[in-house]
Order: C-alpha cells, then structure tokens, then sequence
C-alpha cells in the first residue's frame, strides 16, 4: 500500500478542499484514464482496491500509472475518549482530490478493455469521475 | 495538413475576469492575437465554431475581425476547464502564409504489436519546423507487427515534407516492451507473495489428487 517513506510532522491539519484542481488535469502517460469529477481524500486502501480491480482485469496485458499518492495524514480519536487531551492519533493516509484531476493512466489495451478495468476502478472510489481518452491529434 | 477555417471576431472594449465572464454566459471565447511585432488585439470568438476548429493541434485560422482584414494566426495556447472541458481563453500568433513556425505535434500510435507487448509511447508531442500552411496535425507511428525491443527514435518518424525535426533525433518516442509486474503498479514482495501463494495452491491441489488415488486404491 502507498504510504510516505518518512514525514516531518506526524500530524496535519486538514487538507483543504475547495476549488478545481489546479495541475494533473490531463492525461500525461497514457492512452486512457480516469478524472475525478468531485472533491475526496482518496485513502491510500482505496487507491490499492483500484488498482488491483484494474490489474486483476487487464492481467499482465498492459501498463498502468497512479497519479496521485496519499502524502496527508488524518488522525483520529479512539471510540468512547471523552474530548480533549490532544490531537488523535494519525490513522488514515489519503490523497486530496479535487474535480478535474487524473487519477489513473491506462495503455496498451484495447479500448473495451480499457474502459470496463477503468470502470471496475471507479467502483472503488468515494467520488463521481468519469473516463477519459487522448483524441486523436490532441497533445 | 489541417483546412484554414474562417472565423467571425469582434474586438473587445471591457476586460477583466467580469467582462470575460460575461461573454462567456453570452456564448464567446476571449481571445489574444499577437506576434510580428504589432499591437495585440483582444477579440471575442463565437464559442461553437472555435471550438470546432481548434480540436486538431496547431490550428490554423482565419479572422474576420471587424473592419479589417481577414488575419491569418495560429493557436498558441487553449485555456480548458478540466471538468466542463469548454474554452476559455485562446492564444493566437500572428502568422504569413510563407513563414515557417516550431510547433509540439502529438504523437499517435497505429497497428497492434505482437503477443503480449505493449508499445509505449515515451514522447507525447515532438517539435518540428514547417511553414505554417504545411503544418501536420498529427505524426503517426506504425507499430503494426513491431516485437519486443523495436525502438522507434524521432529521426525515424515520417514527417512529410518541408517539416524538419527540431526535437533531438536520437530521442526515444516509442518502445515496444513486455510489460513486466512493476509497469502494473505491483510491488516485488505483493508479486512474490501472490507467486508463492498460487505455488502454495497448486501443491495442495496436488496432494489432494494424490491423496485421493490413495483412498480410491
């Protein structure tokens, strides 16, 4: 599962989760690929049930990249802890996505191929996207 | 080459994100024109018909701004939201029929390759230099039959003529490769636990067989 190597503070504030995104917005490798369509902290496990639904239906017939990489960490407080005390302890890792950003490329599969793996990933995700294609002649 | 395609301007009096916002609601696309040293001008285009135009890269296109010339540019530059996917502000160079341009043409791949390999496409766009009537939309690769370990460079590319490489010839675009557990995003110890299970597993079937030759006999 993705996780950073190391960090310099154990504990962050919220990422915040206004506006479009503003790079990552197009495809950049491949030939498919998905664009979230709403705003999400995407949990590192999310990001791996994805892949794997992709991988699992492509088998070794492609290549696939992720995008994006679950670098903040969301804390929280153990059940029945009255408030107080401090900050929780840091229990998720996500990526905060906002709409229009690419999240997974996709190539060397046809494109029914391509779109139903792309499909079988969007299924894992906690937002709406949708699956995009480089047209012929677009940079 | 793509068509030269004539568009309807008008020059535009207001500005600011107010203003470009509504031409927007009533249907334009600001835009810039600039280049060969002259003033630039800021115009609204009708927000169909550039769309239209502008879906092959480098465009060419024809202004009909109002009371002027018909001016001949290029598209430098599209601003697109990512979620709506609608213009919203284009760049466009002044540009003479006889002038040679350097333009980012894409890359696109044709053909299917043999067996279980993949071409990969490691340049997306490549500059050229080719007078601004001759532009080419798109550069095609063939890859059609190619096995693992054909390497296509830029010098190889077919780009026509009067169109000459600017990118470094020796510049990989495309590579055909078999793709290998990483390129799927697998880490080695996932790859070496799935292998060690499925080993794990077609023992066990096999002891099962075994086992019930022995019940049988």
């Amino acid at each position: 599962m993705l996780i950073p190597r190391r960090v310099k503070y154990r504990k962050q504030h919220h990422p915040g989760r206004s506006g479009q995104a503003k790079g990552g917005t197009t495809l950049a490798f491949g030939e498919y690929g998905v664009q979230a369509l709403g705003r999400a902290y995407i949990t590192n496990r999310q990001i791996e049930a994805a892949r794997i639904s992709m991988t699992r239906y492509i088998k070794r017939g492609g290549k696939v990249w992720i995008n994006i990489f679950p670098d903040r960490p969301l804390s929280q407080k153990p059940i029945g802890t009255r408030m107080g005390s401090g900050k929780g302890s840091p229990e998720f890792w996500v990526a905060n996505v906002k709409p229009g950003r690419v999240l997974f490329e996709l190539s060397g599969v046809d494109e029914a191929t391509a779109r139903e793996a792309l499909g079988r990933a969007i299924y894992k995700l906690p937002m709406k996207a949708r699956i995009i294609k480089r047209e012929e002649g677009e940079a | 080459m793509a068509d030269i395609i004539t568009i309807p301007a008008t020059v535009r009096t207001t500005f600011g994100k107010g203003a470009a916002r509504r031409l927007r609601r009533d249907g334009h696309i600001p835009a810039v024109i600039y280049g060969h040293g002259q003033e630039p001008i800021h115009v609204a285009l009708p927000e169909h018909e550039t769309t239209l135009a502008t879906r092959t890269a480098n465009a060419l296109l024809s202004l009909d701004v109002e009371g002027t010339e018909p001016k001949l540019v290029l598209v430098k530059d599209i601003q697109k939201d990512p979620v709506k996917m609608s213009i919203e502000h284009l760049d466009l160079m002044n540009v003479t029929r006889s002038e040679k341009v350097e333009v980012e043409v894409p890359i696109s791949l044709t053909g299917v390759t043999v067996g279980n390999t993949v071409a990969e496409l490691s340049l997306q766009t490549i500059t050229v230099s080719a007078p601004v009537v001759e532009l080419p939309d798109r550069i095609e690769v063939s890859v059609d039959g190619a096995a693992e370990g054909t390497r296509f460079h830029a010098k190889d590319l077919d780009l026509g003529e009067d169109v000459e490489l600017v990118t470094d010839p020796e510049a990989l675009v495309v590579a055909v490769i078999i793709p290998s557990a990483k390129d799927m995003g697998d880490r080695a110890d996932e790859v070496a636990e799935e292998q060690a299970e499925a080993a794990a597993a077609a023992d066990a079937a096999a002891a099962g067989t075994e086992a019930g030759a022995t019940a049988a006999e």
